[in-house]
């Protein structure tokens, strides 16, 4: 048989283009690209026209979202992924507004999984996606990712994956746009994490 | 001179729960003598922050658009009450994104050097956090603060206080909560008396 192919969709939210955060997101897609069995989709946020969430409670009912605009494509690769990575730097404590207006229209999956009580998933990939949370920070306080994970978990808890199921790389300590090239086990730890995650997938897809 | 006080409304929703509350604590306010205004942010026309970074060697924000008005507009202000409903977790986009722009004013402080307020001016300036969310669970504010006491600290207030009342969804809205409203009331007019008594005669 055929190996399936893993369906990998990763959001760089940065409004930065190929910064620090952005830069890490590419390593672990660089990193998956080579493995051959996958499709990578990477979506950059800032040109993807996702307006924030209107707060209308309509998707409650209506179980889709009133507002035309990207999301309308993005919806289906959402669904569709076996790999979703969401990428943002902190700004203020928290993730980049862009990735937060993300993270809110996701609203139409809340209400389609906790309000209407449909699938979001079909039930064969049920507890198999994985997703991934990248981030870099200027700031060096340990802390200073903790506004961004509750947020970050909603996101991924909302379109079926497990909390067991996030994988996390954050770095601290890196402001200026490449910063990040001169940490140092940063990009290392990129590749490893891209491999766990794909050695993973596999064999739950094959399972 | 009258206390000044300055409500913005983050929701994208007009009237709904969060600013409701924001309107009770502006009421107190108002009660007490304070000169109140109220900005809602879905009406202003502003983008988030591009992370471009020339404020860090102009102290100034490049796009020009309503929200560095907004931000001068904050820093003339003696309280600032900064309301946003709790959407997965966290405020909502569109006060992360005024929140974000004040970058240039954090690099006026701490990139430049070119503005600090000593500590006479943040003790009578006070911040106040009002919000409010559908779930009950006792810590779904606990994201959106690291948020606010970022934006309060690089503006120049005092974190006062909180304005919160989660469980929503279980009262019907911010009317059929027992306190709330009651409590953002008693809440305005307080810090109003208490900005008062900071001010020199």
């Amino acid at each position: 048989m055929r190996r399936m192919r893993i369906k990998i969709l990763a959001f760089a939210g940065s409004p930065r283009r190929h910064g620090n955060s952005e830069t890490l997101l590419d390593w672990v897609l660089d990193t998956m690209q080579k493995e051959g069995d996958v499709d990578i989709d990477k979506v950059i946020l800032v040109d993807a026209e996702v307006n924030p969430c209107r707060g209308c409670n309509a998707c409650e009912v209506l179980n889709k979202c009133v507002q035309r605009d990207g999301m309308d494509i993005l919806h289906d690769k959402i669904i569709d992924a076996d790999v979703i990575i969401l990428s943002s730097p902190i700004f203020c404590m928290g993730i980049c507004a862009q990735a937060k207006a993300l993270i809110d229209r996701f609203q139409v999956f809340r209400s389609r999984k906790y309000v209407l009580k449909l699938p979001i998933i079909p039930p064969e990939r049920k507890g198999k996606r994985i997703g991934i949370f990248i981030s870099s920070a200027g700031q060096t306080w340990e802390h200073v990712f903790n506004g961004a994970i509750p947020s970050v978990k909603c996101f991924f808890h909302v379109i079926d994956v497990r909390d067991r199921d996030i994988h996390y790389l954050m770095v601290n300590g890196v402001d200026e746009k490449g910063a990040i090239l001169k940490h140092p086990s940063a990009q290392k730890d990129a590749e490893l994490l891209a491999h766990t995650v794909i050695t993973d997938i596999r064999a739950r897809l094959a399972g | 001179m009258s206390v000044r006080v300055l409500g913005i409304s983050g929701s994208p929703h007009r009237h709904g729960n969060t600013e409701t509350l924001l309107d009770a604590f502006l009421e107190g306010a108002g009660n007490a003598g304070g000169s109140v205004e109220k900005t809602i942010l879905k009406d202003l026309d502003y983008t988030p922050c591009r992370g471009c970074n020339i404020c860090h060697k102009e102290g100034v924000c490049i796009v020009k658009d309503d929200a560095p008005g907004l931000l001068e507009h904050i820093l003339s202000a003696d309280c600032l009450a900064v309301a946003s409903p709790i959407y997965s977790m966290g405020i909502t986009a569109e006060l992360k994104g005024l929140i974000d722009r004040a970058q240039y004013i954090w690099a006026r402080k701490f990139v430049l050097k070119t503005l600090y307020f000593p500590d006479s001016h943040i003790r009578r300036h006070k911040g106040i956090f009002i919000s409010t969310a559908g779930l009950a669970w006792d810590n779904v504010f606990d994201a959106a603060f690291p948020a606010i006491t970022a934006f309060f600290n690089t503006m120049g207030f005092e974190y006062y206080d909180n304005i919160i009342a989660n469980d929503m969804d279980r009262y019907k809205g911010i009317r059929g909560h027992p306190t709330a409203l009651a409590e953002a009331r008693a809440k305005g007019e307080e810090v109003v008396r208490v900005i008062e008594r900071l001010t020199p005669d």
